[in-house]
């Protein structure tokens, strides 16, 4: 794990798990006295005997295991006297016997929640293979605690959720490369900000020098009119200026969003192709898609006009606010004053609506999880005569997300008329202070023009638009946030797997495969292969057989390079794999899976995949010797035809043909093959064979099957057990072991088939 | 499998500190696993091996001995123990998580719920929350909570 992954797991146990990141050094100091050595693995463990939570630490060393207690008191025993190990797993704690000798009290009685588990079990593991006769290097121990205790977190989230404003900093540097077109956008938007202040002063200065004037005979009509016709005109270019620079802003702006999404987008889809498989295994296939689609477009809509709104509207409520107060400073206060007040109180309302929208999505999910169960199952439901019972419970649900549904429009819609009603309330007060004064009756201040006094009135309707975009800033920030922050975990996540910085290519691969005593864990602790060991040569075809979780797939997911070995090494034709350049080694690599995926698209496309400039003539070819050729041919649009998705619906084992195909046109030196034929039938099972028959010639296999009459043939077989080579041989040599694995396990199958 | 009405069973806690039991002749280490942890009657248990094989199924009825049944409840009590939420402090959403901050009987606990999970009523009444590491968090009765708390959970309780 490199640095920052240690430091981004100890970050989500400081921030959200209440307990230390580390092992505190007191407890360090205290355990290694009594280990009499350093530390090598460790977990807390959080619950006392009477179930309260507690922080207790269990340490391990290299000869002892280590206890120490809250109050600072250490106790040790021996690794070599554990004698086994007994869980008594409950709801949310288990119990852990660490036992010594029979008859004996346990050397240690461990109890804590699902949160230490991983952690516990990690050291649990280590002395469970010592009781085997096994010896694990548990690795960096900070590390597998980091690890193990903030997975569940990790696995949620994946990034501590860090900074917000951290986060729309980086997310704003994605406008960067556009800020000329940015700097046009908001060039308009303050175009129109304030232009949008000309009108309500046009119309008063029309009222106070024109219109009054000339009513009272001090200006003569004639010349009245003439301004009076300007400013006419003068409006008609204030609108048509405003609305040139609206179009000018939203054009900008919508381009500018679109141009980040797909920059945000293409970055995203390039970096998930480069991501191990370790990182596919970890993330749903959903979450991922949600990323590149939905996210990026929330983004898109937040850039093109959250961030120019709300910058906006500050300059607007700002704007208006100078221009009351310096038209009318007092009427001006009864204006400006309760603002902040109707900001805060719009706040207020979108944290009520987020809890209002929480219990209708609760109900929309409860309702939604009826039509999940029921539609998939609805021949059961017919079956056990359950319609009436299945519709009254819909219905029941839907009532539920209807009355929500109710309460959320009763509080909105009870809201928004409100407060136009307290904003109107102002401009009531507005009102009530100017009277007295356009009727000169004092009323606290000098007397006020008609003219001013309508300015006033139109500039306090400007109020309603930026009052509501700031009242609701939070939110929307919030959202461009936490999208700009699942956009960016992706992005931040380092490949597992990377080349050296100048990769070996093998031109061309002879297929020579070598494993060196390698060992492998998916999680870093757990060993799902130890010490395995063999030589492969060119164009042999090597059966892998053997238990389930035996360390099969594994084997050939490291061959793959999916994953890099945590000990010992991987070689192809005398390299190691690691210093492989992996695209062009991967080029010479096939694979026939269980469950074969066809992309959406046509037959040909789909045989093409590796090989898009192959002819015609080679693509039948293959399909030929796919034993594929005949099926394809008899599809209404023959290589044409759409298949995958929404496409032309195939059987499992033309699916699988369509993927040998594939194989064949590819032309891979090591080809892997993994349950290729398990999922058809007998008929298919043998078309299958005979095309694998044809594809496996000359390459070096290496094929996994479940039934073992498959690989009778196989040049040797390897038998995996436990994560060890524990067999190799022919067929014929594996038979004649007595009591050998192989022999059990071709027995079994061959009774099970006689009795079926 | 041993079945009710078999011979008596007999359940100890030895000192290596396993739960063991005996019937019919037969006995070895066993662990509880409570059969309806929410619904029905709690003493429907079945008692399973450490190979995870179930060694007896123990029903109401069946009469057990002061000792055995003082050993079952103890081991009853652990293997259904959960967090029980006495007051929540806080409840906040975050990127793809829920946080929530309760005081338990246990002491005062952060935990971290995913946005769909929703939390499970029970057939008594109770509130059920599971954690993004499978703990639970048990709240008895909602509605005697104090009233910040039973603000914090209007949203997820009918």
């Amino acid at each position: 794990m490199s640095e920052s992954g240690l430091k981004n797991d100890q970050g989500i146990i400081e921030r959200y798990l209440g307990q230390p990141a580390r092992l505190p050094d007191d407890v360090r100091a205290l355990g290694e006295g009594a280990l009499g050595g350093s530390v090598r693995l460790y977990a807390m463990v959080d619950l006392d005997v009477e179930l309260g939570l507690t922080q207790r630490w269990l340490l391990l060393g290299d000869q002892r295991v280590a206890l120490v207690e809250p109050g600072g008191e250490a106790h040790a025993f021996g690794r070599a006297e554990v004698r086994a190990i007994r869980e008594e797993p409950g709801l949310s704690a288990t119990l852990l016997h660490v036992l010594g000798r029979a008859e004996e009290a346990p050397l240690a009685e461990l109890r804590y929640t699902h949160r230490q588990r991983r952690a516990v079990e990690n050291v649990r593991f280590v002395l469970q293979q010592q009781i085997e006769g096994r010896d694990v290097d548990p690795g960096d121990a900070d590390v597998e605690y980091a690890r193990a205790v903030a997975a569940p977190v990790r696995e949620a989230q994946a990034l501590v959720a860090g900074n917000r404003r951290a986060v729309l900093w980086r997310l704003l540097a994605y406008l960067a490369p556009y800020r000329k077109r940015l700097a046009w956008g908001f060039a308009a938007a303050a175009v129109i900000t304030l232009v949008s202040l000309v009108p309500p002063w046009l119309a008063g200065y029309l009222i106070d020098e024109v219109v009054r004037p000339v009513q009272d005979g001090s200006v003569p009509a004639e010349k009245g009119a003439t301004v009076a016709w300007l400013a006419v005109v003068a409006m008609a270019l204030v609108y048509v200026v405003r609305q040139a620079a609206a179009l000018v802003r939203l054009r900008l702006m919508a381009v500018v969003g679109e141009l980040v999404a797909r920059d945000l987008r293409g970055e995203v889809y390039a970096h998930l192709q480069k991501m191990s498989m370790g990182f596919f295994s970890r993330k749903k296939t959903g979450s991922l898609i949600t990323r590149v689609t939905s996210d990026t477009d929330r983004l898109w809509e937040f850039l093109a006009f959250g961030v120019v709104d709300v910058s906006l509207s500050l300059v607007m409520l700002m704007g208006l606010s100078a221009v009351l107060l310096s038209l009318d400073w007092r009427l001006g206060l009864v204006m400006v004053l309760p603002v902040p007040a109707f900001c805060w109180t719009i706040f207020w309302h979108g944290e009520r609506m987020e809890r209002l929208f929480l219990r209708t999505w609760r109900k929309w999910s409860s309702m939604t999880d009826v039509l999940g169960d029921t539609l998939p199952g609805i021949k059961v439901v017919k079956a056990f005569s359950q319609e009436a019972h299945e519709t009254g419970r819909f219905s029941a649900r839907s009532a539920d997300v209807t009355e929500e549904a109710n309460r959320l429009h009763a509080a909105w819609t009870t809201f928004w008329p409100t407060l136009m009603l307290a904003i109107q309330g102002t401009t009531v007060l507005v009102w009530a202070f100017a009277v007295p004064r356009l009727l000169g009756l004092g009323g606290g201040g000098p007397t006020l023009s008609a003219g001013t006094f309508v300015s006033f009135l139109l500039y306090t309707t400007m109020f309603i638009y930026p009052i509501e975009v700031i009242g609701q800033m939070t939110r929307t920030m919030n959202r461009a946030t936490s999208s700009a922050h699942r956009v960016f975990e992706v992005l931040d996540t380092e490949p597992e797997v990377v080349d050296v910085a100048e990769p070996v290519r093998l031109r061309p691969v002879e297929g020579r495969v070598a494993f060196e005593d390698v060992t492998f864990g998916y999680d870093g602790v757990r060993q799902v292969l130890r010490g395995v060991s063999f030589a492969v040569e060119p164009g042999e075809m090597i059966g892998l057989v053997g238990p389930s979780g035996g360390g099969k797939t594994t084997v050939v997911n490291l061959i793959a390079r999916f994953y890099d070995v945590t000990g010992g090494r991987i070689t192809v034709d005398g390299v190691d794999v690691r210093d492989l350049d992996s695209a062009h080694y991967r080029r010479q690599l096939g694979m026939v899976l269980q469950e074969p995926y066809l992309f959406h698209g046509t037959v040909l496309e789909n045989i093409r995949y590796g090989h898009p400039e192959a002819s015609p003539a080679r693509v039948i070819e293959a399909a030929r010797a796919a034993n594929a050729h005949d099926f394809i041919v008899k599809l209404p649009h023959g290589y044409d035809t759409l298949v995958g998705e929404r496409g032309q619906t195939l059987s499992g084992g033309e699916r699988q043909r369509v993927s040998i195909a594939r194989a064949i046109l590819h032309d891979p030196r090591i080809l892997i093959l993994d349950e290729a034929t398990s999922a058809v039938d007998t008929e298919t099972e043998r078309e299958i064979q005979e095309a694998m028959d044809r594809l496996v010639a000359g390459r070096t296999v290496f094929a996994i099957a479940h039934r073992l009459s498959t690989l009778v043939n196989a040049s040797r077989l390897f038998v995996m057990k436990d994560g060890r080579l524990v067999e190799s041989g022919t067929h014929a040599e594996l038979l004649a072991k007595e009591d050998g694995i192989y022999r059990t396990l071709y027995t079994l199958q061959r009774e099970m088939a006689k009795a079926i | 499998m041993v079945r009710i009405g078999e011979a008596a069973l007999r359940l100890e806690r030895r000192r290596d500190g396993q739960l063991w039991a005996a019937r019919n002749g037969e006995e070895r280490p066993v662990r509880v696993h409570r059969l309806f942890p929410w619904s029905e009657d709690e003493r429907h248990v079945s008692l399973r091996d450490a190979g995870n094989r179930e060694f007896a199924l123990v029903g109401p009825e069946e009469e057990l001995d002061p000792a055995s049944a003082r050993a079952l409840e103890e081991a009853m009590v652990a293997a259904g123990f959960v967090l029980e939420v006495t007051a929540v402090l806080d409840i906040e959403e975050e990127i793809e998580i829920r946080v929530w901050r309760v005081e338990t009987r246990q002491g005062t606990r952060a935990f971290q719920t995913h946005l769909d999970d929703w939390p499970r009523e029970t057939p008594g009444g109770g509130l059920l929350i599971r954690d993004v590491a499978g703990d639970l968090y048990f709240v008895p009765e909602p509605g005697a909570l104090d009233a910040s708390s039973r603000a914090w959970l209007w949203a997820f309780v009918d």
